[in-house]
């Protein structure tokens, strides 16, 4: 499968990735963020899309699967009971839920939906801080 | 090899299908007392309307083709013969074994309070049956009592609200939700119910339940003399394990229920358990978090338990979220509480020397998981020169060679 590769050395808090996020999904949210940590460092928090994903095993609906085909962790919105369990169960707080309806998980599906199929972020990201690798 | 499987709720289903990915050609049978695959947690959405019987499905429909796994439904396990490895159902059927993992959950309990166990309309609600009994028993009846303001009691309310019954709820504890909340938390439900006409009597004891000649509830009488109009009763104060078919056998219980080890054993070769048939953090993630390791060490793919942090939980009532973690009152004073709180958001920490050991956050739960990891692990937080509030995974941020994070 492939996961996206986070140089962090190489990150500037641009908030480039954000932003094709929110674009690429048409969203009012980011499913992606950037952050600073106690030493004003940036850190991209990124769903990893687990081998062992903890959101999945704590999904009381099967709205949350992990495809074995692909590897991505998939969310299925329409099948979510909005029970916010996945959000607990994430041990590096990546999950939220959307800032409108406060329904729908603001998961990462690698850009799926979107005609290219390949995380916009990635793209879009000018310092090639993060970067497409197969794992 | 036939490997056979004994329930269909988070830990069989996940247990079945781990089997499959294991081990393409083995036999694998699942049996259940259940008719249908579905979830127990979402029970609540089927009584209020939102969802019916296939929107409760959390397998995926073509769960048992894609797995190709043999499905013997709506028959109960009487007996288990752990000598010649041979299960006893129901239907008469007998079916023999290689390996069997018990996932047969456990069963609602009815208190032993005067005529609550002869009277008609008690119902527990822990399997798709009992929804349907309340659903079908809404139209011909005005007043509920739900007995017990736990998760499960709460979760039948938040499905009854919109029917225009007249509801109250009888707990012991002086609030709702006395395990998951503390007092403000728990006060927030009590108010958005409250509005919704749903009356709570806290404090107090059930002692008697009054019925008439048929055995119809009429009053529930609890130990400040006052009685309360009931026409139909549910039962949330507690489960027993589904246990009874082992008591011939060899297999090792207590009073909980099934004793397995972190490996998902029991004392018996080739019997594994898994799910609240333990009796043990009754949670979705450890039911099926057990049965993925059961089924791996079954099909000889060694694999431990390492999740014992099971006081956890979420809840989403009448467009209020709350997460729960850990110890969330104040355990003495050597710990410290920090509480953050505005109109719609509460969130309080406990801490103690440099870890924490309970949260809960109210309204906004976003990015709430770091507790979770925190308190689990017990990790240090005192190198992070941030207000605990806003602790994030960057102090932590450590990446594998999969590119995988961890801590």
């Amino acid at each position: 499968m492939k996961r996206i590769k986070i140089d962090r050395d190489k990150c500037i808090g641009c908030l480039t990735c954000t932003t094709a996020c929110i674009i690429s999904h048409g969203s009012a949210d980011n499913r992606s963020r950037v952050v600073i940590d106690s030493y004003g460092k940036y850190a991209p928090i990124f769903c990893r899309h687990c081998e062992k994903p903890e959101c999945v095993y704590t999904c009381m609906t099967g709205a949350m699967k992990k495809n074995q085909d692909t590897g991505i962790v998939e969310y299925d919105k329409d099948h979510c009971a909005n029970c916010f369990m996945c959000i607990m169960a994430c041990p590096y707080g990546v999950l939220k839920p959307d800032s409108v309806e406060h329904k729908v998980i603001m998961k990462c599906d690698m850009c799926q939906g979107t005609e290219s199929g390949s995380p916009s972020c990635v793209k879009k990201c000018p310092m090639n801080a993060i970067t497409l690798e197969e794992v | 090899m036939r490997y056979v499987v004994i329930g269909s709720s988070a830990s069989g289903i996940n247990g079945a299908k781990t089997l499959r990915e294991l081990d393409k050609d083995a036999e694998i049978i699942l049996i259940s007392k259940d008719e249908q695959v579905y979830s127990r947690c979402i029970l609540h959405h089927y009584i209020s309307g939102i969802r019916d019987i296939k929107a409760l499905n959390f397998s995926g429909e073509d769960y048992f083709e894609k797995y190709n796994i043999r499905w013997i439904n709506g028959v109960e396990v009487i007996k288990l013969d752990d000598e010649e490895q041979i299960i006893e159902l129901s239907n008469k059927q007998s079916i023999k074994y290689d390996k069997v993992l018990i996932a047969s959950g456990a069963s609602p309990f009815i208190p032993p309070i005067e005529n609550l166990r002869k009277a008609n309309n008690i119902i527990g609600l822990r399997n798709l049956d009992d929804a349907q009994e309340i659903k079908k028993a809404i139209d011909h009846i005005k007043n509920v009592v739900v007995l017990g303001a736990g998760l499960v009691g709460i979760d039948a309310v938040a499905g009854l609200v919109d029917y225009g019954l007249n509801i109250t709820v009888v707990e012991m504890a002086d609030r709702i939700l006395a395990m998951q909340l503390d007092h403000y938390a728990a006060s927030k439900y009590e108010k958005l119910f409250n509005e919704k006409g749903v009356n709570f009597k806290l404090g107090v004891k059930a002692e008697k339940l009054i019925i008439d000649d048929g055995n119809n509830p009429k009053e529930l009488i609890i130990n400040t003399g006052e009685g309360i109009p009931c026409d139909l009763i549910i039962v949330a104060t507690g489960v027993r394990s589904n246990i009874n078919f082992l008591k011939d056998s060899q297999v090792e219980t207590n009073k909980f229920g099934l004793i397995f080890n972190a490996k998902g054993q029991t004392n018996v070769e080739n019997i594994y358990g898994a799910g609240d048939v333990s009796g043990k953090n009754p949670i979705w993630p450890t039911a099926v978090k057990e049965g993925i390791i059961a089924a791996n060490n079954m099909a000889g793919n060694e694999l431990i338990m390492t999740d014992f942090f099971g006081s956890k939980n979420t809840m989403n009532y009448l467009g209020l979220a709350t997460m729960s973690l850990g110890k969330v009152i104040l355990p003495d004073e050597t710990y410290i509480e920090e509480i953050e709180k505005d109109e719609n958001n509460y969130k309080k920490i406990i801490h103690k020397d440099g870890k924490i050991y309970g949260a809960i956050m109210q309204g906004d739960l976003s990015y709430g998981g770091i507790l979770t990891q925190l308190i689990r692990a017990k990790i240090d937080v005192s190198k992070v020169k941030k207000p605990i509030f806003n602790i994030d995974y960057s102090d932590f941020f450590n990446i594998k060679e999969n590119l995988e994070y961890t801590y």
